[in-house]
């Protein structure tokens, strides 16, 4: 285990057991930039915030409708335990910097010593980085694209500034594929939104490594609402990756995204998602894509931290031949509960979807998979595939599956398949005797069992994924 | 390994309140009508169920009931009415939505079966329930008791025009062996809304085969849970949803006792412009629940445009002690691999279609073990394959 020993670890198990209790990347900044945004959410808080980034007018009318929205529709009930999350206890807007750097060293240096951490300059180095836009607090301090992007005509920029710069693009698009009242937390996003990524790749052109971006939270309650906006025109293709780790903090946060994805004819995108907030964040979040004809959408979703997660990333399949795929996977631990899962609508004939989703419990979390298909009438020759597959490593844990399958039509076929197992001695046995410890065994198994979603990660997730696994499989064993 | 003994856990689905199974209570204040929006009536069209969710009293007419019960029981099996709140009504099943509160509320004089212990009862009980008018409401409760070690079989089946509801409280003690077939034989304009909850005991074996092909709205609630480790449940169930028709099966399996086994095999096929098959299926594994075996599927096989099939398979798991979980769901038309493999040898298209229809459903039909129920089943199915593939030849 000494490859994946965190710095500071003890050397008894006692005190190893002790430490592997703790949340690795738990420390935490000086909180200047928190001190002075207000708490709450009202009409005024969202005009302060449209006017501090010098908005349209349209934008400013629509977070106004958004809130509206965001206070008159109920909490949903039907999934994880919301009760924890006080509305009027949130800073909605939180700037750090005043103005955007342009290279690493134009960085504060609370910032840097975060990133450095994270490691995002090694990974800047070894160039695996396409253009980093790390998110430090609400907006996006540092942005940096690769010049072969630049002259390719690919657009990488922070939403406001996105905003600012394309304004006709985000009057087309914003809001198209996530309506305002779409749900209450995608109207509370909708007033409140900063930062994000704004993406667009130009007809035909061929992003071949992947887009980056850090995101993290740092100041107490402070709620992240970040907006995503990609649009891949015909033929293109982009892999974006979205990342988070938070510190820990003593009240909860709440993290709000939306994510929203045009894939125009014929265009793939490819969209990754490692979600590693702290275990006091709620991360309630609406992404969803619409795909046109023969367009193809991937969601990799990885969830390990927070305390509570909603997410259900789905494609609206709306030309034919279009295709939708998630791979998902989830890992609850103590006090964790993972309500995860997909959506897959169906409304062009010949479309295809698969879900595969994978899930870990342990220590008396709870890992839920709610998901749809929908096949609309008009959906004649579909397909959709659906695989759950739940691992469960001790007898206090928890595991759901809610697959919704709705089909409207006969010209299709449809297969949900779900496994519930449990890690056996038989496995267990057989490692040990090849001379493993216990705990290195369960992690094995455990690795095995993501393997198939772990490959589709760039190389450097794959590490932290399978290196968060160990972490949260440590102790494990009892 | 040792076995835990489990306390007596009679109207344990109380304590286990979620989306999918709210509190069930006799009190019709806790079942408030539904506006459909409800996780649990979201799939039901509330406009045709309306008349099941108005409390009204059995419009018997004098020498002429609502629903006419013949009640057909071989020697050796006791019949006799228990009136509200005389044990055992009342001891397995808590109403679980308004349709069963309002059946308790309108039954006088409950059915009562008693199947004395160590008896072995060759020849099926049989029930049958003729509706005389698709304007009057029925409300009955029946209350199937098969003492410890004894063994039967019960076939209800249900035809003509009725509203129907219908709560159906079935104990089966510590090894018995107890076969309950329900037949959904209604005409086109029948309302039918039913609750089965079975409590399965100590080493006990329940099988409850459902079959709906008849009726406007049908909705039926099959719920077990367990008195006992090594008790053993088996539902199975076969529709067939013709134009306009809407058939909801809803399935609670309540794993609260270690050891016990659970399989749910249900297969529908669905024809015609707005013919609705729901089917929503819940297993609970409970903490306690160690060493369970469980398994839930249902299979759709839509034969013509118009028509919609939803398939929720839940599962529900608070332990990783458990010998097998899973569950699986299928929605298509013909398998077109079957089809070329029987049209290559000759079989002409008409008649594979047929063949794939039946095999479908035969392997349901032939575990009933009922021989003269599985022939009218065969019939059944080649009745209504009749209409949208071809007749046999």
């Amino acid at each position: 285990m000494t490859q994946t020993q965190a710095p500071g670890l003890g050397a008894t198990q006692d005190e190893h057991l002790e430490a592997l209790g703790k949340y690795r990347f738990g420390w935490h900044d000086a909180d200047t930039a928190g001190a002075s945004a207000r708490r709450g959410l009202n009409d005024d808080v969202v005009r302060d915030i449209s006017a501090r980034k010098g908005e349209p007018e349209w934008m400013l009318e629509r977070r106004l409708k958004g809130l509206r929205l965001f206070e008159r529709k109920p909490m949903p009930t039907w999934g994880a335990d919301l009760g924890g999350i006080d509305f009027d206890n949130i800073k909605y807007f939180v700037k750090s910097t005043e103005k955007q750097a342009q290279t690493w060293e134009d960085l504060p240096e609370d910032i840097k010593n975060t990133y450095d951490r994270l490691g995002i300059p090694d990974a800047e180095k070894q160039r695996l980085v396409a253009g980093v836009a790390a998110q430090y607090e609400s907006e996006v301090v540092y942005h940096k694209i690769n010049e072969e992007l630049e002259r390719q005509g690919v657009v990488f920029l922070d939403t406001d500034t996105g905003l600012k710069e394309y304004p006709e693009l985000f009057q087309e698009y914003f809001g198209t594929v996530i309506p305002t009242g779409d749900n209450k937390f995608a109207a509370l996003n909708t007033a409140a939104w900063s930062g994000g990524s704004f993406i667009y790749v130009p007809k035909g052109v061929h992003v071949s490594i992947p887009l980056q971006a850090y995101f993290r939270i740092n100041t107490e309650n402070m709620g992240q609402f970040e907006r995503t906006l990609i649009i891949a025109d015909e033929g293109s293709y982009v892999h974006y990756v979205e990342g988070c780790t938070a510190p820990i903090y003593k009240s909860d946060s709440l993290h709000s995204a939306v994510v929203e994805i045009v894939v125009k004819k014929g265009a793939r995108v490819r969209y990754t998602t490692i979600q590693n907030w702290s275990n006091n964040v709620y991360n309630l979040v609406t992404k969803r894509a619409t795909c046109e004809e023969g367009a193809t959408m991937e969601w990799i979703d990885g969830n390990i931290g927070s305390k509570v997660t909603m997410k259900y990333p789905a494609v609206w399949l709306l030309g034919e031949h279009a295709k939708g795929e998630t791979l998902s996977i989830a890992f609850a631990g103590e006090g964790q509960h993972q309500d995860t899962g997909s959506k897959m609508v169906h409304a062009a004939p010949h479309t295809s979807s698969s879900i595969i989703s994978k899930s870990v419990a342990r220590g008396g979390g709870r890992a839920s998979y709610r998901g749809l298909v929908e096949v609309q009438p008009n959906a004649h020759h579909s397909a959709s595939s659906v695989k759950c597959d739940a691992l469960l490593v001790d007898t206090i844990s928890r595991s759901d599956t809610y697959p919704y399958v709705d089909v409207q039509t006969d010209d299709v076929s449809m297969a949900h398949e779900a496994t519930v197992s449990k890690v056996s001695d038989d496995q267990l046995f057989y490692l040990m005797q090849r001379g493993m410890e216990e705990d290195e065994a369960m992690a094995m198994i455990v690795r095995g069992f993501v393997e198939p979603i772990a490959r589709e990660l760039p190389m450097e997730y794959a590490l932290e994924l399978n290196r968060l696994i160990e972490l949260q499989m440590e102790g494990a064993v009892g | 390994m040792t076995i835990t003994e489990v306390p007596n856990v009679a109207g344990a689905i109380e304590t286990l309140e979620s989306h999918l199974h709210p509190q069930p209570s006799f009190d019709l204040a806790d079942h408030p009508s539904p506006n459909g929006r409800e996780e649990v009536w979201r799939f039901t069209p509330m406009r045709r169920i309306a008349p099941l969710l108005e409390e009204r009293a059995n419009e018997d007419r004098e020498g002429d009931p609502a629903v006419a019960f013949t009640l057909n029981a071989p020697d050796g099996v006791e019949a006799s009415t228990l009136n509200r709140g005389q044990a055992p009504r009342g001891t397995v099943l808590v109403p679980g939505d308004r349709p069963a509160a309002l059946a308790d509320l309108g039954c006088e004089d409950a059915l009562y079966v008693r199947i004395p212990a160590n008896t072995e009862v060759a020849e099926p009980i049989r029930l049958e329930i003729e509706g005389r008018d698709a304007g009057r409401r029925s409300n009955a409760v029946h209350v199937i008791v098969a003492e410890p070690n004894s063994k039967a079989t019960i076939v209800y089946r249900h035809s003509g025009s009725t509203q129907q509801l219908e709560n159906i409280e079935i104990d089966v003690r510590d090894g018995a062996n107890l076969t309950f077939v329900s037949l959904q034989d209604w005409a086109d304009d029948t309302l039918h809304a039913a609750e089965h909850t079975a409590r399965v005991g100590r080493d006990a074996t329940y099988r409850h085969v459902n079959v709906s092909f008849g009726g406007d709205v049908v909705r039926m609630h099959t719920n077990v849970y367990y008195d006992g480790p090594g008790g053993s449940a088996e539902l199975f169930g076969l529709y067939f949803a013709d134009a306009g028709q809407h058939i909801e099966h809803r399935l609670f399996v309540d794993h609260n006792a270690p050891h016990t086994k659970s399989n749910i095999d249900y297969r529908g096929a669905l024809q015609g412009q707005d013919a609705h098959a729901v089917w929503i299926g819940d297993v609970v594994i409970r903490k306690v629940a160690e060493g369970i075996e469980t398994y839930e599927s249902n299979k759709n096989l839509v034969l013509s445009e118009g028509a919609r099939a939803d398939s929720v398979p839940n599962l529900e798991i608070e332990t990783g002690e458990i010998a097998g979980a899973g569950h699986s769901s299928t929605t298509g038309r013909f398998d077109d691999e079957h089809l070329f493999y029987l049209t290559s040898r000759g079989i002409d298209p008409v008649e594979a279609k047929r063949l794939v229809v039946m095999g479908f459903f035969v392997d349901i039909i032939r575990r009933i073990g009922i021989p003269d129920v599985e022939e009218r089943l065969v019939a059944e199915v080649e009745r209504e394959l009749a209409a949208s593939v071809g007749a046999a030849k």
